[in-house]
């Protein structure tokens, strides 16, 4: 009898055990995957909010609130939250650093922010940085020195400062569009009554190429930030998939002509191109490794959607992948190491990263709609997507690893984002190709 | 009673009125055979009233061309609007043109070699399941298959065009089966050639 209540008891346990986790994650709009092994390994970080002087009227969310949210999608931090330092709680906790400061209202209206980074043990001063800016411009402000803690505590450039492209429906009509990495100051960069699509960015982020209709077939076109649009590669039937050379700035890009799709790789100010590979197959959605040696790409010549890699001069053709008979648009981690793939499983799309060699499948999205077009944040800790596990199709970040889903898009419908590159005028910039 | 005689005679009435205008009506819209010889006849007498038969006559010829012109029109709006309807569908990831699709295709092919004016432009569109991408390529892959096939039947490649709008223009919207049937096809422009 004894014996039996106990087994009661432990399955009823172990029933709430199962249960409990998707009742709370249903309900919220950032939902945990966690499909994949989490291989972060985060750092915590205190953050206390701001000391204020009076006669501040907040519109915009208050600078610890902006540089929490960094923290928390950076992928790189835990945050620990206090009212005000607390040598205990950080201790406890493990947060080696924390990050406070001061605003106050100018004479002018605007705000003057001062941020820092202080040992949490010493109080020692790390970094420290003044921004005056009116509030609207406050959480790029927040961005900014968030990305100088990064650099002061990493020695790698942060994302908080990039910015991602994406297609939003506009009035019912596809339209590009660009906002901050957390959906922040969105502008709308197409106009037209046709539709636009496949956004990338130029380099330097000076600006984008992307896909219109408006002759009644797929045409690239690009546009600097602020300068009209120059069509692309006129010679060519219908243009699309296209993929900016991270060293060179050449595009590569997708052409099909009497149903045959193939590569063809051009520079955008003369207007020349020629065919990148000779191949039976079609091939489309190509994409450079991080310096320019290799080319992913989508070939049909086993029937159905397969990821290939080549050489730039279109040597050592080899597969990728083998797992599952649909798998599209690789994208190759700016670390070099692995890919990011949209896979298609009866009928549902999920986003998958390997090894270059093929091995190593880790399944980022599961059982949330579909989940497709993963974009790498330019420091190779995070991925966008774009998902209808809401309903509607909106963009989300995640970290590498497949944890810590957000919702970045909120109205409307969303898809297709590409993450710019970094954007640091301010640091001395790597040479492109050193390691 | 008195009403019922009041309603007889008044539409009597109109019946009358109705006969009276076609008749005064009738030189006017049939004027060919009789006017000429007037005109000739009253030349020298009044030329501005030759002139206005001229301009009449004119315009009665401008009418009827444009009313042939409007038979013809419409007889081609309604073999466009056939060739436009004749959707060729597809199975999911393929681009293989199925025995309906043939029966089809073999009848606009019939039409487009009746009416050599007319081009046409191939659109192939996919269902909404997929990369952006990919359907492009199988749009692309699918237009072709159709364009083969009609220039199999005669038609000049120069006629047709094909395009691919990928899975960018939806027949049917919904995430069932049924609405990826219909979007998964390709259909026709025409154009007539001047």
């Amino acid at each position: 009898m004894r014996e039996n209540v106990t087994r009661f008891v432990w399955g009823f346990v172990l029933a709430l055990v199962c249960l409990v986790p998707q009742g709370v994650f249903a309900s919220i709009d950032t939902i945990a995957v966690d499909v994949g092994i989490s291989v972060f390994k985060t750092t915590p970080i205190g953050i206390v909010p701001f000391e204020e002087k009076p006669g501040i009227d907040w519109i915009e969310e208050k600078p610890h609130q902006i540089l929490t949210r960094d923290a928390n999608l950076s992928g790189r931090f835990d945050v620990v939250a206090s009212d005000k330092f607390n040598l205990a709680l950080f201790s406890r906790s493990k947060a080696k650093h924390y990050m406070t400061g001061k605003v106050e209202p100018t004479s002018d209206g605007r705000l003057a922010v001062d941020c820092y980074l202080y040992v949490s043990q010493s109080k020692d001063l790390l970094l420290g940085e003044r921004y005056t800016v009116p509030q609207k411009e406050l959480r790029r402000a927040m961005h900014a020195f968030f990305d100088k803690v990064i650099y002061q505590l990493w020695g790698e450039r942060g994302v908080a400062s990039t910015r991602i492209a994406y297609v939003s429906k506009i009035d019912g009509i596809k339209q590009v569009v660009v906002s901050d990495y957390d959906g922040f100051h969105r502008s709308q960069i197409t106009r037209d009554s046709t539709i636009s699509m496949m956004p990338v960015w130029t380099r330097g982020n000076k600006g984008l190429v992307y896909v219109n209709f408006k002759t009644n077939r797929p045409r690239l076109y690009t546009k600097n930030f602020g300068r009209p649009e120059k069509p692309l590669f006129e010679q060519f039937d219908q243009t699309y998939s296209p993929a900016v050379n991270p060293v060179s700035g050449e595009l590569l890009f997708s052409s099909s002509k009497d149903g045959k799709t193939d590569l063809y790789i051009g520079n955008m100010e003369t207007g020349k191109a020629r065919k990148f590979a000779y191949l039976k197959s079609n091939q489309t959605s190509p994409a450079w490794s991080p310096y320019a040696t290799e080319v992913l790409f989508t070939s049909d010549r086993g029937g159905g959607p397969q990821i290939f890699v080549m050489g730039k001069d279109g040597s050592d053709l080899r597969r990728v992948t083998f797992m599952g008979r649909y798998n599209e648009r690789a994208s190759w981690s700016p670390e070099g190491d692995r890919i990011a793939y949209t896979s298609m499983d009866n009928g549902k799309m999920n986003i998958y990263t390997c090894a270059l060699d093929g091995s190593d499948i880790v399944q980022l999205t599961n059982n949330a709609g579909n989940n497709e077009h993963p974009t790498w944040s330019p420091d190779g800790k995070l991925i966008a997507f774009t998902s209808n596990r809401s309903g509607t199709y909106q963009i989300y970040i995640m970290r590498k690893d497949g944890s810590n889903v957000t919702r970045i898009t909120q109205a409307g419908e969303n898809t297709a984002p590409t993450w710019s590159w970094f954007y640091d005028e301010n640091k001395p910039q790597p040479k492109e190709g050193s390691k | 009673m008195k009403n019922i005689v009041k309603i007889a005679l008044i539409s009597s009435a109109a019946c009358l009125a109705l006969v009276a205008c076609a008749k005064k009506q009738q030189p006017e819209t049939n004027p060919t055979a009789e006017a000429a010889p007037a005109a000739e006849a009253v030349q020298s007498a009044e030329p501005a009233m030759t002139q206005a038969q001229a301009d009449s006559l004119a315009a009665e010829q401008a009418r009827l061309d444009a009313e042939r012109l409007e038979a013809e029109r419409a007889r081609l709006e309604a073999l466009i609007n056939q060739i436009m309807s004749e959707d060729v569908y597809f199975d999911f990831d393929r681009s293989e043109l199925t025995e309906k699709a043939k029966e089809l295709l073999a009848q606009v092919g019939e039409l487009l070699l009746k009416e050599q004016r007319f081009t046409i432009t191939i659109e192939g569109h996919t269902d909404a399941r997929g990369t952006e991408d990919y359907n492009f390529t199988l749009g692309a892959k699918r237009a072709m298959k159709v364009k083969e096939f009609l220039a199999a039947y005669g038609i000049e490649n120069s006629r047709m065009e094909s395009v691919s709008y990928g899975k960018e223009a939806p027949k049917a919207q919904g995430e069932t089966e049924e609405a990826y049937s219909q979007n998964r096809r390709a259909n026709f422009r025409v154009n007539i050639k001047q």
